[in-house]
C-alpha cells in the first residue's frame, strides 16, 4: 500500500504538484480511517491531501486517471485482446510501416507508452531551441505534431477498413481505442483551471462621448481634452484616498504617550492617545506593450499610475515590444507628458520589431524577477498577439507564484481574444483578473478599483 | 459526540440542516478523526460558512468566528492587553502601592518590591481574549471558523501557522498557551489570492462546487419544506442553465434558495418568461447579468 502511494506521489510531483512528505504521511493515516473498497472515497482522500487548490485539482485528476486507469495500470480490458505479435500483425495489415514513429505507436498500442511519450517530449523541446536562421516560430513543432496525428488517423482508417469476419474485430476496436488515447495525449494542451479569475466588463458611464471613444481613434485635440479629464480624476481620487487613510489609520493604544500626557493631570490618564499606522500600499509593476495600437491604451494607464504615484508604495514600469526596457527612470525625472514623449522616442525600444511576448517574459525573468514579491501587483497591458511565437506561459505562471496579483488589461474587445495570433486565452489561465480596456470609462473603473 | 463513520457524518449533518455531498462528508470525517484543519474553497454562496455552522450544531459545540479582512492583526485576532483597565486599577490601588513601598530604604528596593507584584498586572484578568485565544482556552471543545482567510494579509497567514499545527499560541508575558481541547478548525477562502504552501500543507483541502442538480433539489426541499415538487425541478433546471451563461457572478445555492423563496412568497407556481423576468433581481447581482439572462430566456427555460 505505502509503496504504491509513494509511486503515486512521485507521479504527482512529476506533474508539478507540490506534495510534501508530511502530506504523504497524513494521507496514509487518513486512508486507514476510511473504507477503501469505495473508489470515489479513495480518490477524495487522495485529492484532499495532494491537490490543495482548485488550480491543482485538474492536474491531480489527470495524474490520477493515468496512474490508476491509464495503460499499464493493472486491470485493463483492451490488453486482453492485444498481445504484441497479434497487434503488430494487425497494424501492418492496417497499413503501418516500420519507422521510429510507427514503432513507438505499436508500443503504445500494446501497453508501453514510454517511447511514444518520448516522441512527444522531443516535439515539445524542439520548440524551445532557437533555429539557426534566427527566425523564431513554433511552426516546426506544429508541423511535427501534425505529422504524428496524420499517421494515427491513417492507421485508424486502415483498421476500420479491415475485412469483417476474421475474428479480428474486438482487437481492432481495442487498438483503435488506444490510438484515440494517443491522439488525446498529442492534442492535449495543459491549461490550469483558473477558478479565481475575474473577468471584468465595466458598464459604468463616467463620461459620455469622450469616455466611450476608443483610445485608438482619438484626435490630437481629444487627447488634450483627455488629459484635462485625467487631471480632474486624479485630484478626486487623491482626495478620497486621503480621507480613507485618515480614517483607517487608528491603531492600538500608545501607552507611552498616554502616560506622558497623564502627567499633566496628576497621573490620571484622561487623554488617551492611539498609535497611527500606515495602511499597506501596493507595489506595482507595470508591463506595457508599446507596439501599434496598444500603446494608446498603455500611455493613459501609465499617465494615471504616475499621477497617483503617492497612492502606491512603488511603481515600476517596463515598456516592451520584443524585449523589456525599464522606463521607471524616465518617469521619475520628468513630468508625465514629457516622459511619455521620451518613451516614444527612446532608442532602446525596437519599435519596428515584431511583438514577442515569450521573449518579453523570458527577459523579464532574467533581469527583473527580484522586483516581484507577495506585495506586488503586476499589471500587463497588451493584446497578447505574439506573432505565432512561443508564448512561454510557464513564466507567467512563475510570476503568479511570487506576486500578489496579476491583472491583464487588453485593449481589444473580448470577441477578438484568441483569434489569429492572439494568445490571450493561454495567458488568461494564469491571471487573477482580465479586463478589456478600450476607452476611458473602462480605464477609470480599473484605476478606481485598484486605488480604493 | 465524535463522528463514528462517514455515514454517521452524512446523517448528522442532514439532521443539522445541511445536506453534504459524499466528498464533503468524507473530508469532514477525516478532519475530525485526525484533528486537522479544513481549508474550504469554492464560489461565494456555496455553503462554506454554513458547513462550519452545521458541523458545530451536530457536534453540539460552540462556534467561534473570526472574520478576516485586510489589515487584521494579532491584537484583533488573538489577544490584547486591556491598558485602560490596567491604568484604572493602578489609580485605584495607589495607596496600596504606597503602603508596599513605605518601608523601603532605597529606590532600588522599592522597585524590587513593586517588581514582585508584576504578575498581578500581566495576568489573565487584564487580557482581552479575541477569537483565536477564546477558541483554544475554552473549557469545552469548539468549532473555530476562520472566514475568508484570503482577504487577510500574508503576514497574518504566517502567524496562523503556529496555531494550526501546534494548537498553541505564545504570549510573551505569560508564556506558551496550549489548547485545552483541540478545536475543529474550518478556514474558508474565495480564491481572491493563492494561499501559501505552508498553510495548505497543514490543512485538508475541500472544494465545494456548484451542487449536482439532484443534491440541489434535496437542499431546496429541506430548506423550504412547502415547495411544490414540479416548481423545484424547473427551478433547479433553470438555475443550471443560467450557470452555463457567461456571467459576472454565477448564482450559487444561496441564490437558488432566495429565488425559490421569492417565488413562493409571490405565489408563483409556474416558471414562465414573465415570472423569471420579474424575479431576476434575486439571482442576478449585476445589471449586465440580468440583461444576459433576459436575452437567453429560451435557453434558460428549456427543460433539458
Amino acid at each position: 500500500m505505502i509503496d504504491r502511494l509513494i509511486q503515486f506521489v512521485a507521479a504527482c510531483r512529476a506533474a508539478d504538484l507540490r506534495v510534501s512528505t508530511a502530506e504523504l504521511i497524513d494521507c496514509h493515516q487518513h486512508l486507514q480511517c476510511v473504507d477503501l473498497v469505495d473508489e470515489a472515497r479513495f480518490k477524495t482522500v487522495l485529492r484532499a491531501n495532494f491537490a490543495k487548490s482548485r488550480r491543482d485539482q485538474a492536474a491531480f485528476d489527470r495524474v490520477y486517471d493515468l496512474f490508476f486507469h491509464g495503460p499499464g495500470a493493472g486491470e485493463d480490458e483492451d490488453a486482453q485482446h492485444l498481445d504484441a505479435e497479434a497487434a503488430a500483425d494487425l497494424l501492418s495489415q492496417a497499413g503501418m510501416g516500420g519507422d521510429g514513429l510507427d514503432a513507438a505507436l505499436l508500443d503504445f498500442v500494446t501497453g508501453d507508452p514510454a517511447s511514444f511519450l518520448q516522441v512527444l517530449k522531443d516535439l515539445d523541446q524542439q520548440a524551445d531551441a532557437p533555429s539557426a536562421s534566427g527566425v523564431k516560430s513554433n511552426l516546426g513543432q506544429l508541423a511535427g505534431r501534425m505529422q504524428v496525428m496524420l499517421r494515427i488517423n491513417a492507421i485508424q482508417r486502415g483498421l476500420a477498413r479491415l475485412p469483417d469476419g476474421t475474428g479480428q474485430a474486438p482487437a481492432a476496436a481495442s487498438a483503435s481505442r488506444r490510438l484515440n488515447q494517443a491522439r488525446g495525449l498529442l492534442t492535449r494542451q495543459n491549461r490550469p483551471y483558473n477558478d479565481g479569475l475575474r473577468q471584468v466588463r465595466s458598464h459604468h458611464k463616467h463620461y459620455q462621448g469622450l469616455g466611450e471613444q476608443p483610445f485608438s481613434s482619438l484626435t490630437p485635440a481629444e487627447i488634450e481634452q483627455m488629459r484635462d479629464v485625467i487631471q480632474q480624476l486624479v485630484r478626486k481620487l487623491k482626495d478620497r484616498m486621503g480621507r480613507r487613510f485618515a480614517a483607517s489609520r487608528r491603531g492600538g493604544l500608545d501607552v507611552r504617550k498616554t502616560l506622558r500626557r497623564a502627567g499633566r493631570f496628576q497621573g490620571v490618564p484622561l487623554e488617551l492617545s492611539y498609535r497611527r499606522r500606515p495602511l499597506r500600499k501596493t507595489r506595482i509593476v507595470a508591463l506595457c506593450d508599446v507596439s501599434g495600437s496598444v500603446w494608446s491604451a498603455a500611455r493613459f494607464m501609465l499617465h494615471l499610475l504616475y499621477s497617483l504615484q503617492d497612492c502606491f508604495s512603488s511603481v515600476h514600469s517596463f515598456a516592451f515590444v520584443s524585449g523589456t526596457t525599464d522606463i521607471t527612470e524616465i518617469f521619475a525625472h520628468n513630468e508625465v507628458n514629457r516622459a511619455l514623449e521620451k518613451v516614444l522616442s527612446s532608442p532602446d525600444i525596437g519599435f519596428d520589431a515584431l511583438t514577442d511576448y515569450g521573449e518579453v517574459f523570458y527577459e523579464f525573468r532574467q533581469h527583473h524577477m527580484h522586483r516581484i514579491n507577495r506585495k506586488t501587483t503586476v499589471i500587463i497591458v497588451g493584446d497578447g498577439r505574439s506573432n505565432y511565437q512561443h508564448p512561454r506561459e510557464s513564466i507567467l505562471a512563475e510570476i503568479r507564484e511570487k506576486a500578489r496579483r496579476i491583472i491583464w488589461l487588453n485593449p481589444e474587445p473580448e470577441a477578438f481574444w484568441g483569434t489569429g495570433d492572439s494568445e490571450m486565452h493561454t495567458y488568461k489561465a494564469h491571471c487573477h483578473e482580465v479586463r478589456t480596456c478600450q476607452n476611458l470609462n473602462q480605464l477609470i473603473d480599473f484605476i478606481e478599483e485598484l486605488v480604493l | 459526540m465524535e463522528f463514528e463513520s462517514i455515514e454517521d457524518v452524512t446523517c448528522r449533518l442532514e439532521r443539522a440542516g445541511y445536506i453534504p455531498s459524499r466528498e464533503i462528508a468524507t473530508v469532514v470525517f477525516l478532519a475530525a478523526a485526525t484533528q486537522k484543519p479544513i481549508l474550504v474553497e469554492g464560489p461565494a454562496g456555496g455553503g462554506k460558512t454554513e458547513l462550519a455552522r452545521a458541523v458545530a450544531r451536530c457536534l453540539g459545540r460552540d462556534k467561534i468566528r473570526l472574520q478576516c479582512y485586510e489589515g487584521l492583526d494579532e491584537a484583533k485576532a488573538l489577544y490584547e492587553w486591556e491598558y485602560a483597565k490596567q491604568l484604572l486599577y493602578t489609580q485605584m490601588i495607589k495607596e496600596k502601592i504606597n503602603d508596599l513601598i513605605a518601608g523601603a530604604d532605597s529606590i532600588a528596593e522599592a522597585v524590587e518590591r513593586i517588581a514582585e507584584q508584576e504578575d498581578a498586572f500581566f495576568s489573565e484578568r487584564f487580557i482581552l481574549a479575541r477569537p483565536l485565544l477564546q477558541a483554544i482556552s475554552s473549557d469545552k471543545p469548539v468549532v473555530l471558523l476562520i472566514d475568508e482567510i484570503d482577504k487577510a494579509d500574508p503576514e497574518f497567514e504566517a502567524f496562523l501557522l503556529e496555531l494550526l499545527s501546534e494548537f498553541q499560541v505564545s504570549i510573551p508575558e505569560l508564556g506558551i498557551r496550549k489548547a485545552r481541547h483541540i478545536p475543529m478548525v474550518v478556514l474558508t477562502s474565495n480564491n481572491y489570492r493563492d494561499m501559501s504552501d505552508a498553510l495548505k500543507r497543514r490543512c485538508i483541502h475541500l472544494y465545494i462546487d456548484y451542487p449536482e442538480p439532484e443534491l440541489e433539489k434535496r437542499i431546496i426541499r429541506l430548506k423550504l419544506p412547502g415547495i411544490d415538487e414540479a416548481l423545484a425541478d424547473r427551478l433547479v433546471c433553470a438555475v443550471n442553465h443560467i450557470r452555463e451563461l457567461d456571467m459576472k457572478k454565477r448564482p450559487c445555492i444561496s441564490e437558488t434558495l432566495d429565488w425559490a423563496q421569492a417565488l413562493m412568497v409571490l405565489n408563483i407556481g409556474e416558471l414562465s418568461c414573465q415570472a423569471v423576468s420579474d424575479t431576476l433581481n434575486v439571482i442576478c447581482k449585476y445589471r449586465a447579468d440580468a440583461q444576459l439572462v433576459r436575452q437567453s430566456m429560451d435557453k434558460v427555460l428549456s427543460v433539458k
